[in-house]
């Protein structure tokens, strides 16, 4: 007895645990999140490591092979030239994430530096700022990417560029608001009157200690883009051959969907749907724990 | 914090909005297409649709085609409108290209003895306001092209109208044209020479701007001056793709129909001429021509019913039955026509290497067409080796063409480069290693280091012909040959790749293909001599060779089929463009109460012989 009142009063025990500790063990207790997290690893390592596993040419067309059921040696059948349809989902994906991850980022880097400075600066400065913010977010995305898209064929890297530069427009609100909030906090008051520059506020405080919206935004737009890939593909105006996407092998196939060439569409779509649903849950999660951080 | 991610709650649900989407898309792989056993297309008896093809926007009306408006759906609409003085054409539905007399303004003609001119009589029509249709509305034409003969896309010197050296009106329902020389007749009637002329409402069209009042005294056409003041003011009209259906001129016509709508993304809408008195009249009251851009959006709407006389993609013959019971009869629409990519042979970086006949042949023996029209267009296809349609037995083509002397053999083709003085590189793609012109270098002023990379601008709209791409581009790279595709739709192909000098900012173009539904649909002749002569007004790469040039005149001119055989075969060992499987026109779907439909080898349409 006496040695069970001793543990409850150990010194250890009165430590509280660091908020970080906090979100982790919130965000593991999260299901869906982790199912999410589990999806996405499982997505990255289907798409980059496959190939090295399930040795498919997707560089060169097979028309003697065009069209084929799913069977032991193409599991999930081939396409209208002949690709193995399982190795074009890998390829696909490698394009898709790839798209997705770099243009997400992107458009969180871009909507953070704008959505902080405009916070900060206050003043004309902010109203123009985000009245283009404004401007922006009225014109749909999906209308500019097609417009791009038809002007100039667009590769892998001017994809991440185009989406990257259309999709930063609600980080760069969040990020207003969240600096809104942190440039009256006293340590940002102390660092201007002990002669601190702007830029360091910005740099080194604002944006530090928004990185839970940051974070939570980044996997949203991250999805967001994933969709926007589709999309663009869809249309016919995505990544161009031999190269492909999920939205692009969705597009292909869906001409086949009446021939009951099921394996062309069913596989591509459940991907994006799976990929595009586990960056959303993670978002969920890593908001719901930065939500409990903070209250701690 | 709630306040904070509300627009990121907001872009989630756009997410999963859009998530669901996919859903949809991927669950309808697993719908069936079938539905009741009803007619297709529109219930109205006295109205019918028409699905033009895939990415193709009419988009010119004057009977006198100006370069970029020359896709054929713009002379049937044309005919609709304006009946033309010979109609030439493969309605009547056997398949064979012939005189059409119903469809023509002239009742006869007659060639004289020593065959250097003939002798035309017209119907007794009318225009729509009344006027009679009469010679002076065919000298009215025949002026107009004289004057402005460099601006009619159908012009190569030496033909019509060079080859008319007097008009000589008779009455005014008769008159006589006399040739420079005795040609042969066939030719003559059919090859883009008599066919083509319209008459054209000379007391309505005369002018030169809106307001002026035609004074058809004053024989203003008779000057050059006057007739190419006229042809600018017409032309500027007919650029006007908006004002069609409300632009008074083109309400004065003769043909089975007028226009009541004409938009600049492709809707059309004829209703019957109710003044027409001509021997081909109207049955249908209404006919509407329906654009699509993509060949899917437009099987979905033969699927909804949606159109009367439509199309499917070749690669979905296989579900005929199930359209059978939508409606629909099934049935392809064989084209009197070849289709291929031309080269520009102007382009500043590749055009000296594509003059060297070892890079063109490299490049034909890197296309699978037999692979390509068996498996890539379901076998809706015929593949083609020379100028000649191969896919209706004829006596034109030559036994070179038919025997094909550059099989598919990547390897051959690697070959064919590795020995003239290129390289591989690390990249796949062939340098030239070794200029200059000895018979192990890459020839005549293709410089070191070129690299065989090539651009091909590519009709938009079509997943088969994005397949045949994909299927080329591979091929291609296994010869050490590049391909990049950029596709846009097919007006814009045509805008994008024009007849050019390699100091031409409009030159970089270097392939060209607008072949989804067939690049060329010949006349009844098919000679070529408006694809492959020098200067030919659809000579898009600027091809050259004197003996072609001698053998097309010779074809022109010769009673005997011995010079268009050897044209044949001269054309399939140049290789003066990349030679296609010719794809049938479109794979119809036509409802199954809509009588009187034939489908013309020339890709014309003739709705004014419908009904239901």
């Amino acid at each position: 007895m006496s040695t069970v009142v001793e543990s409850q009063f150990e010194p250890r025990a009165l430590v509280a645990p660091s908020p970080g500790r906090v979100m982790l063990r919130r965000f593991l207790r999260n299901r869906v999140a982790i199912a999410g997290a589990v999806v996405i690893i499982l997505a990255v390592v289907f798409s980059f490591a496959g190939p090295l596993l399930w040795h498919t040419d997707q560089t060169h067309t097979d028309l003697t092979a065009a069209n084929l059921a799913p069977s032991a040696r193409h599991p999930l059948g081939t396409d209208a030239v002949g690709f193995d349809e399982l190795g074009r989902l890998m390829v696909g994906g490698r394009t898709s994430l790839l798209i997705g991850l770099s243009a997400g980022i992107l458009a969180t880097v871009i909507g953070t530096v704008w959505g902080s400075v405009a916070g900060y600066a206050g003043g004309w400065v902010e109203a123009v700022m985000m009245r283009i913010v404004d401007a922006g977010i009225a014109i749909p995305a999906l209308f500019i990417l097609l417009v791009i898209a038809a002007i100039a064929q667009p590769n892998t890297a001017g994809l991440v560029l185009i989406l990257g530069l259309v999709s930063w427009l609600v980080p760069s609100r969040l990020m207003r608001a969240e600096t809104l909030s942190l440039k009256h906090s006293d340590y940002i008051q102390t660092l201007r009157a002990i002669g601190g520059s702007h830029a360091r506020a910005i740099v080194h405080h604002i944006v530090p200690n928004s990185v839970s919206t940051i974070v939570v935004a980044v996997t949203f737009q991250i999805a967001d883009s994933i969709l926007l890939v589709a999309y663009v593909s869809y249309l016919g105006l995505g990544v161009k051959s031999p190269d492909t996407d999920w939205g692009g092998m969705l597009s292909q196939g869906l001409s086949q969907a009446y021939n009951g060439r099921w394996w062309l569409i069913v596989p591509a779509g459940l991907v994006i749907i799976l990929v595009v649903c586990a960056f959303n849950a993670i978002g969920d999660g890593l908001r719901d724990s930065f939500e409990v951080g903070g209250r701690r | 914090m709630t306040a904070r991610l509300g627009p990121v709650a907001r872009g989630r649900a756009v997410g999963l909005a859009a998530t669901a989407e996919a859903a949809l898309i991927a669950l309808t792989a697993c719908t069936s297409g079938s539905g009741p056993s009803t007619s297709g297309g529109s219930d109205h008896a006295d109205t019918v649709s028409y699905a033009l093809p895939a990415g193709v926007v009419p988009n010119w009306i004057l009977p006198i085609s100006t370069p970029g408006h020359t896709n054929s759906n713009n002379y049937s609409i044309q005919n609709l409108l304006w009946e033309p003085l010979i109609a030439y054409n493969g309605s009547s539905g056997s398949g064979k290209i012939q005189f059409d007399p119903k469809a023509s303004v002239a009742s006869s003609y007659t060639f004289s003895p020593d065959g250097t001119s003939v002798t035309i009589t017209l119907n007794d029509m009318k225009w729509s306001d009344g006027e009679p249709v009469t010679s002076r509305d065919v000298e009215f034409w025949f002026n107009l092209v004289t004057a402005n003969k460099t601006k009619w896309a159908r012009y190569r010197p030496g033909a019509m109208p060079d080859d008319v050296s007097s008009f000589t009106t008779v009455d005014d329902h008769t008159f006589t044209l006399t040739f420079d020389k005795v040609y042969n007749q066939n030719w003559l009637l059919s090859d883009n020479q008599l066919n083509e002329i319209t008459p054209l409402p000379y007391h309505a069209w005369a002018k030169t701007s809106a307001d002026a009042t035609v004074d058809t005294s004053a024989d203003l056409d008779r000057t050059t001056a006057g007739a190419q003041a006229i042809f600018s003011y017409l032309n500027e009209q007919a650029m006007d793709v908006s004002s069609y259906s409300s632009n008074p001129l083109w309400k004065v016509v003769d043909g089975p129909y007028t226009l009541s709508q004409f938009t600049t993304t492709g809707q059309v809408t004829f209703v019957k001429n109710a003044h027409y008195d001509g021997k081909d009249p109207a049955s249908i009251g209404t006919v509407k021509l329906l654009p699509f851009t993509t060949v899917d959006a437009e099987e979905n709407a033969v699927r909804a019913k949606e159109v009367d006389y439509g199309y499917i993609a070749p690669t979905d013959v296989s579900q005929k039955s199930t359209f059978t019971r939508l409606g629909y009869q099934i049935e392809p629409w064989k084209g009197w026509a070849i289709t291929y990519i031309p080269y520009n042979f102007n382009n500043p970086t590749l055009g000296a290497a594509f003059k060297q006949l070892y890079v063109r042949q490299a490049v034909q023996r890197s296309i699978d067409q037999k692979n390509i029209a068996g498996v890539i267009w379901n076998g809706a296809a015929t593949p083609t080796y020379g100028p000649i349609p191969q896919g209706t037995p004829n006596d034109f083509i030559s036994s070179t063409q038919k025997t094909n002397p550059y099989p598919y053999d990547p390897s051959a083709a690697k070959k064919l480069l590795t020995s003239h003085g290129w390289s591989i590189g690390s990249d796949g793609i062939a340098a030239c290693a070794q200029p200059g012109t000895a018979d192990d270098q890459c020839g005549a002023g293709v410089a070191a280091g070129t690299t065989l990379s090539m651009t091909l601008v590519s009709q938009s709209g079509s997943t088969v012909t994005d397949n045949m791409m994909s299927t080329i581009k591979s091929s291609l790279a296994k010869a050490g040959i590049g391909l990049t595709v950029k596709d846009v739709p097919a007006n814009e192909v045509l805008a994008q790749t024009p007849k050019c000098t390699p100091d031409d900012a409009a030159c970089s173009w270097q392939l060209s293909f607008f072949g989804t539904a067939g690049s060329w649909y010949f006349p009844a002749y098919p000679t070529g001599d408006q694809l492959f002569y020098s200067g030919g007004p659809t000579n898009f790469g600027s091809y050259a060779d004197s003996q072609v040039d001698s053998l097309i005149e010779q074809s022109s001119s010769s009673t005997s089929n011995e010079p268009i055989q050897q044209y044949s075969a001269a054309l399939t060992k140049q290789l003066p463009v990349i030679w296609l499987p010719n794809p049938d026109y479109q794979v119809s779907a036509v409802s199954t109460g809509l009588k009187g439909v034939t489908q013309d080898p020339l890709s014309r349409f003739h709705p004014q012989r419908w009904s239901w």
